[in-house]
């Protein structure tokens, strides 16, 4: 599959394998703003509403223009999870993983992991910023948490899954 | 009963009822295509329901989504030698879709256009050289927010379900414990049935020593999935072979659509219209339901779910499942096969299968005493979509 960055290293997270279809006609403004290191998201080109990722029309005005631009690379957790379970041959990383679902300050939601790799999630409310990390070549959106920012390791997370 | 209908189906007013059950064996090990599962459920709910093949001119068809190439479709009909149909369609809105089978299979005998409509269910995820979970974890592909989400680690159902656990948890003020009551009760239930696949008595000590998969949901939060299928035979006339009646007496069905924006709650806050809209076309309330028997491919969604339908009020399901009330002898008897937690999973049917089965009195080991009143519950999606039944020993 042809890629949109070039020389980008291994992702700490998944197998190339896993990288997502950046030609995908939904989602390949997303995917090209990534490439850039922008956080390119859909919006209602008439009032500015946030849109979902697979809206076609606007819930408020009735619009069908949707206007994908990039929004402020920011926002809070609304929920996580720290994932144990790791395929074999799709998942890389040796530890556990968070999965992220962020709502942004443009008003979208978005799921993502994070930059780096991270033991455990982070809290509900905690602010992250939103950066991009490489999968098989196209650039993805992660949740960055400041070395300040990391959530301890609740006891249910400590255990190690084989 | 009425006068016999000079027309296909019931006569206006005469209750429709699921007349036949049948069920293959639910298996752990891989085997078995789709068709082939299906066949021998559709087959075992005719002779259930003492009928024939040539009594039947309706087909309703359930498949899982995506996991197999070769799944069921409308082929079906020609594939287990029914004859000529006035109804045939396979229904589509994920989990949701048995319960909908039902309620199209009641409709279009009330309305004329069929007599005794076959609804048919079958999955076979577990697959050689690898388990279910790899199955599940390998699917999905790379197009679309699948695609993308796949691509940041959400592998398979359960990091999404954990998600909404989480945040379940956070906006209830809930701890793990109230899944783990959720897990020990339903496994309580799954004792008593012959037909789950986990019949080991489960306590919090075993529950909390489970493998956790994607934080807070353990393998004891997640559905057991299994080669198999189930199907039942609505009909307008009654059985041949003497089962007690089942009358479907209300059904109801709730999209809600809420968006995933920030600021709001996305999972949470639907469904009540389903439960309400079956409960009022059955004429029956919520304290006159006997047994609850809702679609729990985790044992959040249990909770979840006893909070929309109105069982219990919002943000409590957790301590009235850590009270012991959903288990065997409680007040709130639900799930009472094990559900697809400790039972078995084949989606729409799990729920179902139970309610049938509890209200003829064959619950055998695990029959709550007295039921003539089932509610069934079934969702796709991520709680997208939910469609009900209220189900009935009494004809009206």
């Amino acid at each position: 599959m042809s890629t949109t960055v070039a020389d980008v290293g291994e992702d700490w997270l998944l197998d190339p394998a896993l990288a997502p279809n950046a030609h995908d006609p939904l989602l390949a403004p997303l995917y090209a703003g990534a490439a850039r290191g922008e956080l390119v998201l859909p919006s209602c080109g008439a009032c500015g509403l946030a849109l979902e990722l697979e809206q076609r029309a606007c819930d408020r005005c009735d619009s069908t223009d949707v206007v994908w631009a990039a929004v402020v690379p920011a926002g809070a957790v609304h929920s996580a999870t720290t994932v144990h379970r790791r395929e074999r041959g799709l998942v890389v990383a040796t530890e556990p993983y968070p999965v992220v679902d962020v709502e942004l300050d443009s008003g979208h939601r978005l799921v993502m992991t994070t930059l780096a790799p991270q033991r455990s999630a982070p809290a509900i409310g905690r602010a992250v910023r939103i950066g991009f990390r490489s999968v098989g070549g196209v650039a993805v959106p992660a949740a960055e948490l400041s070395a300040a920012e990391l959530s301890p390791v609740p006891p249910s997370d400590t255990e190690v899954t084989p | 009963m009425t006068a016999p209908a000079t027309r296909a189906g019931a006569a206006p007013g005469a209750p429709v009822g699921i007349v036949g059950l049948g069920m293959t064996a639910m298996s752990l090990e891989p085997g078995g295509a789709p068709a082939d599962l299906a066949a021998q459920a559709v087959t075992a709910a005719l002779a259930d329901a003492g009928l024939a093949k040539r009594d039947v001119d309706g087909l309703l068809v359930n498949t899982s989504q995506g996991v197999r190439p070769d799944r069921l479709s409308v082929a079906l009909a020609r594939q287990i030698g029914l004859g000529d149909l006035r109804l045939l369609e396979h229904l589509e809105i994920k989990g949701a879709t048995t319960v909908a089978m039902v309620a199209r299979a009641v409709l279009a005998i009330r309305a004329g256009m069929a007599e005794t409509v076959v609804c048919v269910f079958a999955d076979a995820p577990l697959q050689p050289g690898g388990t279910a979970g790899s199955t599940y974890a390998h699917s999905g592909g790379s197009d679309g927010v699948r695609g993308l989400e796949r691509a940041s680690g959400v592998l398979g159902s359960v990091p999404t379900y954990a998600l909404m656990a989480s945040r379940y948890l956070h906006v209830t003020g809930g701890t793990p414990e109230d899944l783990c009551a959720v897990a020990v009760s339903t496994r309580a239930w799954a004792v008593g049935n012959p037909d789950a696949v986990v019949r080991t008595p489960l306590d919090a000590e075993g529950y909390r020593a489970s493998r956790m998969v994607a934080t807070p949901l353990r393998v004891l939060d997640c559905a057991r999935p299994v080669n198999g299928a189930a199907a039942v035979v609505v009909s307008g006339r009654p059985g041949q072979s003497g089962q007690p009646p089942v009358h479907v007496l209300g059904m109801g069905f709730d999209h809600p659509v809420r968006r995933r924006r920030a600021g709001g709650e996305s999972w949470f806050g639907g469904g009540r219209r389903a439960a309400d809209d079956a409960l009022t076309m059955a004429g029956r309330r919520r304290e006159d339901v006997d047994v609850r028997e809702l679609y729990d491919p985790f044992s959040v969604v249990t909770l979840c779910l006893l909070e929309e339908y109105g069982f219990c009020a919002p943000g409590t399901a957790g301590a009235v499942a850590r009270s012991g009330a959903l288990g065997p002898g409680g007040d709130l008897p639900t799930n009472t096969g094990g559900g697809q937690l400790s039972g078995f999973y084949l989606q729409g049917m799990t729920p179902l299968v139970e309610a049938v089965t509890q209200l003829r009195g064959a619950g055998g080991d695990r029959q709550v005493p007295g039921v003539t009143t089932a509610f069934v519950g079934g969702i796709g999606g991520r709680i997208d979509h939910h469609a009900a039944l209220v189900l009935d020993r009494e004809a009206a």
